[in-house]
C-alpha cells in the first residue's frame, strides 16, 4: 500500500515539473467530469425531469421495486394515468417518494388531481402528504417510471451512508486519472 | 507484458491500470447483458409474431351493494366478476404483474375519473389465471364530489408489466359499462 502512495507522489512530482503534461492530464480529468455532466444534463433535457434517474430507498413498493433498484424517469407532458408508478415530491420533505397512482381526476382544462399508494402499504398516501393536502398535482410529479435496473443503486446507498467514502473514492479516481500515462 | 517486468514501480502501476480496466470493462459487459435481456423478450412484449396474448374472458359489475353520500362525497360499494388468463404475459424477465380493476367514468366536473377498485400482485405464472365471481372490491368507488348518481362507469382489467430489467408498460382489456342508479340506495 505504502509503495503505491510513494509511486503516486513520485508521479505527481514528475507531473509538476512537466507543465505541459500537467495541463494535458488536467484537461483529461476535466473532460471526464464534463462528459458525465453533459450526459446528465442531456438526459434532463430529453426526459424533462429534474432527476432522470432515481434510486429506490424504501421497501414500500416491494416486491416490484426493492431498495437499491434504479428507475428511469420520464416527465414529458403526456397526461399521468392510473396505475403508473410515479416519483413525487412533497413540500418540506427532502426525499422524493416512488408510488403508484391509484386515482386520477382530470378536469376539462387538463388540470389533474392524483392520489397515490405504495404497493406494499395498506393505506393510501394521504398521511404522507403535507398537512391538509388531499391530492397531488402535476407539478408535484418528478416523472413516471419507464424502466428499471436492479442493484445498481446500492452503490449510491452505500456512498450516502458513508459520506467519507465518497470523497476518498473521488480523490483516488482523480489522482489516477492525473497520473495515468497514456500508451504512446 | 515486458514493460511491466522492467521495474517494481512500473509493475505496480500496470497492476492498478489493469484492475481499473477489468472493473470498467465488467461494468460495460453487465450493461450489455441488461440490454440483451430486455431485447430477448421484446418480441413477446410487443406481440409480434404468433405469441399467444393475455385474454380477459370476463369483467362485469355483479352487485351494487350501496350508493351513498359519505362525508360529503359519493361512494359506491359493489362486487364484480373477473375471469382472465394472463399467463402469456410471463417470461423469464418478468418479476410480477400488477393487475387491477379500474373504474373509469366521466362526470360533470371532471372529464376523466379513474379509480382503482381492486388490485393483485401476481408473481407466478400459475396465479396469472384468475376466475372469481362476486368478488368484493378492495377500495371503494369514491367520487371527488357528488356526481356518481346516473353515471355510466366502465370497468377494465389492466395489467402492469414489472420486469426484472427493462421497460415498464401497461395493457388493458375491453371495457364493460354499467349504470349507477339515479338515487342513493
Amino acid at each position: 500500500m505504502l509503495e503505491i502512495v510513494e509511486t503516486q507522489i513520485r508521479e505527481l512530482k514528475k507531473l509538476w515539473r512537466n507543465k505541459r503534461l500537467l495541463l494535458h492530464q488536467a484537461l483529461n480529468l476535466a473532460m471526464i467530469v464534463f462528459s458525465a455532466l453533459m450526459i446528465w444534463k442531456g438526459l434532463m433535457f430529453i426526459t424533462k425531469s429534474e432527476s432522470p434517474v432515481v434510486v429506490v430507498l424504501s421497501g414500500s413498493m416491494e416486491p416490484a421495486f426493492q431498495r437499491g433498484d434504479i428507475l428511469f424517469l420520464n416527465n414529458q407532458d403526456n397526461p399521468i394515468r392510473v396505475g403508473e408508478v410515479v416519483v413525487f415530491k412533497i413540500k418540506d420533505r427532502d426525499i422524493p417518494i416512488v408510488h403508484r397512482v391509484m386515482k386520477v381526476h382530470e378536469k376539462a382544462d387538463g388540470k389533474v388531481e392524483l392520489l397515490t399508494k405504495g404497493d406494499n402499504n395498506r393505506v393510501d398516501d394521504r398521511g404522507l402528504y403535507a398537512p391538509g393536502q388531499l391530492w397531488l398535482e402535476r407539478e408535484d410529479i418528478l416523472g413516471r417510471a419507464v424502466g428499471t435496473l436492479r442493484y445498481v443503486g446500492m452503490v449510491t446507498i452505500i456512498l450516502n451512508d458513508y459520506p467519507a467514502l465518497k470523497y476518498v473514492l473521488v480523490s483516488i479516481m482523480g489522482l489516477f486519472v492525473l497520473t495515468n500515462k497514456e500508451e504512446s | 507484458m515486458l514493460l511491466s517486468l522492467e521495474s517494481g514501480t512500473r509493475s505496480m502501476h500496470t497492476y492498478w491500470v489493469r484492475l481499473n480496466a477489468v472493473f470498467f470493462y465488467g461494468l460495460n459487459v453487465l450493461l450489455g447483458l441488461a440490454v440483451m435481456t430486455w431485447l430477448s423478450c421484446l418480441q413477446q412484449d410487443l406481440g409480434f409474431g404468433d405469441y399467444p396474448q393475455p385474454v380477459i374472458h370476463k369483467i362485469k359489475m355483479n352487485d351494487l351493494l350501496s350508493l351513498r353520500s359519505h362525508g360529503g362525497v359519493d361512494r359506491a360499494l359493489l362486487s364484480f366478476d373477473l375471469a382472465a388468463d394472463l399467463r402469456p404475459a410471463f417470461h423469464w424477465n418478468l418479476k410480477q404483474l400488477f393487475v387491477f380493476v379500474l373504474a373509469e367514468y366521466e362526470s360533470e366536473s371532471n372529464k376523466l375519473n379513474q379509480v382503482i377498485l381492486w388490485d393483485k400482485i401476481v408473481e407466478t405464472e400459475e396465479d396469472a389465471q384468475m376466475a372469481t365471481d362476486n368478488a368484493y372490491i378492495k377500495y371503494a368507488l369514491v367520487d371527488q364530489g357528488n356526481e356518481l348518481r346516473n353515471t355510466t362507469v366502465n370497468l377494465y382489467v389492466v395489467w402492469d408489466h414489472m420486469p426484472v430489467t427493462g421497460r415498464l408498460f401497461m395493457n388493458r382489456g375491453k371495457g364493460s359499462p354499467f349504470e349507477l342508479p339515479p338515487s342513493y340506495r
